[in-house]
């Protein structure tokens, strides 16, 4: 393939991508506590393709990575005692089936021992890094830093905690993230802790819907180059052809 | 490509599930004791395309992978427990619980189910029945000269007869709560069964230690269902599944000029 049709195709590879990212986070525009996704352009030049002259070296436009967007979502007032949203930095630590996982989305629930648990059954953990322990049959009371009052006496304390590296979360579906990164770059976070309410995704529908249309455009300018470099080889073929006879 | 159409779609399935449960939430608007349902929603599974660390090149690495996301799933539509406001309606077998507590009915197959529905009639023999008949556990009756029935905040069931002036005890109400009670089994008909989600359930007298509510005689319980907030709810979701289905004809002309690349 000549540079123009490789490259063309690379970008047309790439907007496809960029709609698959857009897609959902459309899709979980209701989602408690998602985040959005977005995605980082970048030019890949094969090293294996080194060129002599450097200006020549073909490079393809790729999605290098993406990268989510954690700013805060609304917060909506639900009146349900047990829903928790975080307002600020920081996520809700729950005990996966494989090690920690860590989650916005604080629609928990009693359970029968008195846990508090993701709609998954992962219970929350405590500062203390042990599962939160509750008697369901009393009024729970969470203070915005954190603290687990019940009857007047406290339970607990949830902890919202943030990571240096926020690129080393990756989202596991089921609105939890893993953390791939070393344990001691997570922290506690400031972020402040709401009875009552949950945490909307933060995708916002007017801004990725004019995404969507660019990444179209720029998808149908893609496909015009390629059919334009079709026609220049059409022509080159043709003309030298008619020439060299 | 066909993940854009497919994640579309899973939301556009997901929103109409939520639309259905809105549906049902406003059917019920004037069901006594009607308590909403609200859907939760959880991302799918994620496709990672390129791995984070692998080699971009012989001297570079890939700093952080690139990873695509499959669409949305309803994940749960739990039971709200708020309190319904109160209606009166004079009927002295018309019940609304204050505060928290189901009332316990023996259903024909001899299986206990709970509701807070408390318009209760009398049957044939005298007995305190829901409208479908079942009988309110533990079992009260109420004889046929009785004048007037008298049902106190703590439940107990009292009724004057002729000629004397003393009440006579009919019985006592209980009620029952459970630990979890968004996770209750919702049969239909206002009635609730428990699962190993909700709890067993403890029984104990209106307005007890054990933080049961209050009877209300001559009330009734409304829904809790708020029709501005479901409407609310209603246009979200239809502008979610259209910006969805927007998602699916942008896909497909991209799909369409793949296609026109061969002449």
């Amino acid at each position: 393939m000549d540079p123009l049709t490789s490259m063309a195709a690379s970008g047309l590879r790439s907007n496809l991508e960029s709609l698959d990212l857009i897609a959902n986070n459309l899709a979980n525009v209701q989602t408690a506590g998602f985040k959005n996704d977005s995605e980082f352009y970048s030019l890949y030049s094969a090293s294996e393709a080194e060129a002599p002259v450097p200006d020549d070296l073909p490079r393809m436009p790729v999605i290098q990575r993406n990268w989510t967007d954690y700013s805060q979502g609304d917060l909506r007032q639900t009146g349900m005692p047990t829903d928790l949203a975080i307002s600020g930095a920081g996520f809700f630590t729950v005990v996966g089936p494989n090690g920690p996982l860590y989650t916005r989305n604080g629609a928990f629930q009693f359970t029968p021992a008195g846990h508090l648990v993701t709609s998954e059954g992962y219970p929350l953990l405590g500062f203390d890094g042990k599962p939160i322990q509750l008697d369901p049959a009393q009024t729970l009371n969470v203070m915005p830093d954190g603290t687990l009052l019940q009857n007047g006496a406290l339970t607990g304390r949830i902890q919202p905690v943030t990571f240096k590296t926020m690129s080393d979360l990756s989202k596991q579906g089921a609105s939890l993230s893993r953390f791939n990164g070393p344990d001691d770059s997570i922290g506690p976070a400031p972020g402040l802790v709401l009875q009552g309410r949950l945490e909307s995704s933060n995708v916002e529908v007017a801004g990725s819907v004019v995404r969507m249309v660019t990444v179209q455009r720029r998808f149908e300018m893609l496909q015009k180059s390629i059919l334009i470099g079709v026609d220049m080889n059409t022509a080159a073929i043709q003309q030298v052809a008619k020439s060299g006879a | 490509m066909i993940r854009a159409l497919y994640s579309a779609a899973s939301g556009m399935t997901a929103e109409q599930t939520n639309v259905d449960n809105i549906a049902n939430n406003l059917a019920n608007a004037s069901t006594t004791a009607f308590k909403a349902r609200r859907t939760q929603f959880q991302d799918l599974m994620y496709q990672t395309i390129m791995q984070p660390g692998a080699q971009a090149g012989t001297q570079t690495v890939i700093p952080a992978g690139l990873q695509i996301g499959l669409g949305t799933r309803p994940a749960s539509n739990e039971i709200i427990f708020t309190q319904g406001s109160f209606t009166q309606t004079d009927n002295p077998l018309d019940l609304a619980i204050q505060g928290n507590g189901f009332f316990q009915v023996l259903q024909p197959n001899g299986v206990l189910a709970y509701t807070r529905a408390g318009t209760f009639q009398l049957d044939l023999n005298g007995n305190v029945v829901t409208a479908a008949g079942d009988p309110v556990q533990p079992q009260i009756t109420i004889p046929p000269q009785a004048l007037s029935v008298t049902i106190a905040l703590d439940g107990t069931v009292s009724y004057t007869q002729q000629g004397t002036s003393a009440a006579q005890t009919a019985g006592q109400i209980e009620l029952a709560n459970f630990q979890n009670p968004a996770g209750l089994n919702a049969m239909g008909s206002n009635l609730y069964s428990p699962t190993d989600a909700s709890g067993q359930p403890t029984v104990a007298k209106p307005g007890g230690p054990e933080g049961l509510g209050t009877l209300l005689q001559g009330y009734t319980e409304q829904s809790n269902v708020s029709v501005v907030t479901e409407f609310i709810n209603l246009i979200e979701s239809q502008r979610a599944y259209e910006a969805n289905s927007k998602v699916v004809t942008t896909a497909d002309q991209m799909y369409q000029d793949v296609n026109n690349l061969k002449t």
